[in-house]
């Protein structure tokens, strides 16, 4: 169904993100719809999320790549007002990665937790560990 | 250092007929400059041979002192960007008219090379190309960078090279400019489309005033010739009269015009 006409682009891009996977990332599509991917992203060491793996749906709309790939619930600019062509699934998956090496509490998903991580941040970090621990084992 | 030390001789590798170094040199009408300060340096045509990777060095007697001068003028521009510590003005070649023909009214072609002067760290006087400008049939031109251009004359490279694809399809070859940005990034197909989508460059998001379409960047190289001495101007150096001249060898200067040659109409 939706695998017949797929762009070239994604079919490249598809094939460079299973021959050469980048470090700590890994995107599959799914056999019924090849512009749908599980992806698995593994916690960057010396994070709070480190032995976690964060598993992730995306899914590249119609318009891409003009517009962006559809990802659940995660703030990220480039996800929105500063997506670009000239972006891809690669480089937005890095782009994730390094948020979860770096968090960014002053655009945040969840308020709480950012107010949380700004006022204590070494008990939020312990959070974010226990939190890795109980739901991104990965088994 | 005396006054002496600073006579400048200047001198670099061309291509082309003839060349004139201004001292505080301005541009006029036609790409033609003056000297501003004429009783200080008096500009000298010095015919050359045509043919490549020849040296040029300007004749003994004809530099300028450079004591006389603030290095805070050496070292940039005029206010008003037309006037230039160090001009160096080739023209090219115009056929000899035969006495039988009636003179051809051809305009000159000319690249001119501005620079400023600065003092390295040794004391001597660097130049630091600053723009260059092209004077082809009538038109100026000014010389810009485009980013992203690879070197496609180069073989070997297989087709599935990032850099040389469109970065929205991935398949066909870039061959699209973002002006002002100057980021060659798209095929001239995804280009159409974006402009229907967005008014930003793809690579730094800038907003787009124009696409320009680079169809064949090697032919277009070979035929303005004359921006071949452009990158030979980039290894100038000036020192004084005592010095030897060494520059970069002219298959890399040759080389780095892959990312060069690329004209911009500005009038």
């Amino acid at each position: 169904m939706a695998n017949s006409n797929l762009p070239r682009r994604i079919i490249k891009e598809t094939q460079r993100l299973l021959s050469e996977p980048a470090p700590g990332i890994s995107a599959s599509p799914s056999e019924e719809n090849m512009r749908y991917f599980n992806v698995m992203i593994l916690g960057p060491s010396q994070s709070p999320y480190e032995g976690g793996v964060f598993k992730l749906e995306l899914f590249l709309p119609e318009e891409y790549p003009m517009a962006s790939p559809k990802l659940g619930r995660i703030c990220l600019d480039i996800l929105k007002d500063k997506w670009s062509p000239a972006l891809q699934i690669r480089t937005v998956l890095l782009s994730i990665q390094a948020l979860l090496s770096a968090p960014n509490p002053d655009d945040p998903l969840s308020e709480n937790v950012a107010k949380h991580w700004k006022a204590n941040e070494a008990e939020a970090v312990e959070t974010a560990k226990e939190w890795t621990r109980l739901y991104a084992s990965g088994v | 250092m005396s006054a002496t030390d600073l006579n400048l001789i200047t001198s670099f590798l061309f291509v082309n007929n003839s060349i004139t170094i201004f001292y505080f040199g301005k541009e006029g009408e036609n790409c033609k400059f003056s000297p501003l300060y004429p009783e200080a340096h008096m500009p000298v045509r010095i015919p050359f041979q045509e043919g490549l990777g020849q040296k040029f060095c300007q004749p003994s007697g004809t530099g300028i002192d450079l004591g006389f001068f603030e290095l805070d003028d050496l070292s940039k521009p005029s206010q008003t960007e037309d006037v230039f510590p160090l001009v160096i003005y080739v023209e090219a070649g115009l056929p000899t008219p035969s006495s039988d023909e009636p003179p051809i009214s051809q305009p000159t072609s000319s690249q001119s090379t501005q620079a400023v002067l600065v003092k390295n760290n040794n004391g001597f006087f660097q130049a630091k190309v600053i723009r260059q400008i092209l004077w082809v049939e009538g038109i100026r031109y000014e010389l810009r960078d485009i980013y992203g251009i690879s070197n496609s004359d180069e073989t070997g490279f297989n087709d599935e090279e990032p850099e040389k694809d469109c970065v929205i399809c991935m398949s066909e070859p870039k061959d699209t400019a973002v002006l002002p940005c100057r980021h060659m990034c798209m095929c001239s197909e995804c280009a159409k489309e974006l402009r229907l989508q967005t008014n930003k460059c793809p690579i730094c998001r800038q907003p787009i005033e124009e696409l320009i379409e680079i169809k064949d960047v090697i032919t277009y190289k070979v035929d303005l010739h004359i921006s071949m001495q452009s990158l030979l101007l980039h290894s100038l150096s000036l020192m004084d009269s005592n010095s030897v001249f060494t520059s970069s060898n002219y298959d890399r200067a040759f080389t780095t015009q892959n990312d060069y040659g690329n004209l911009r109409e500005l009038e």
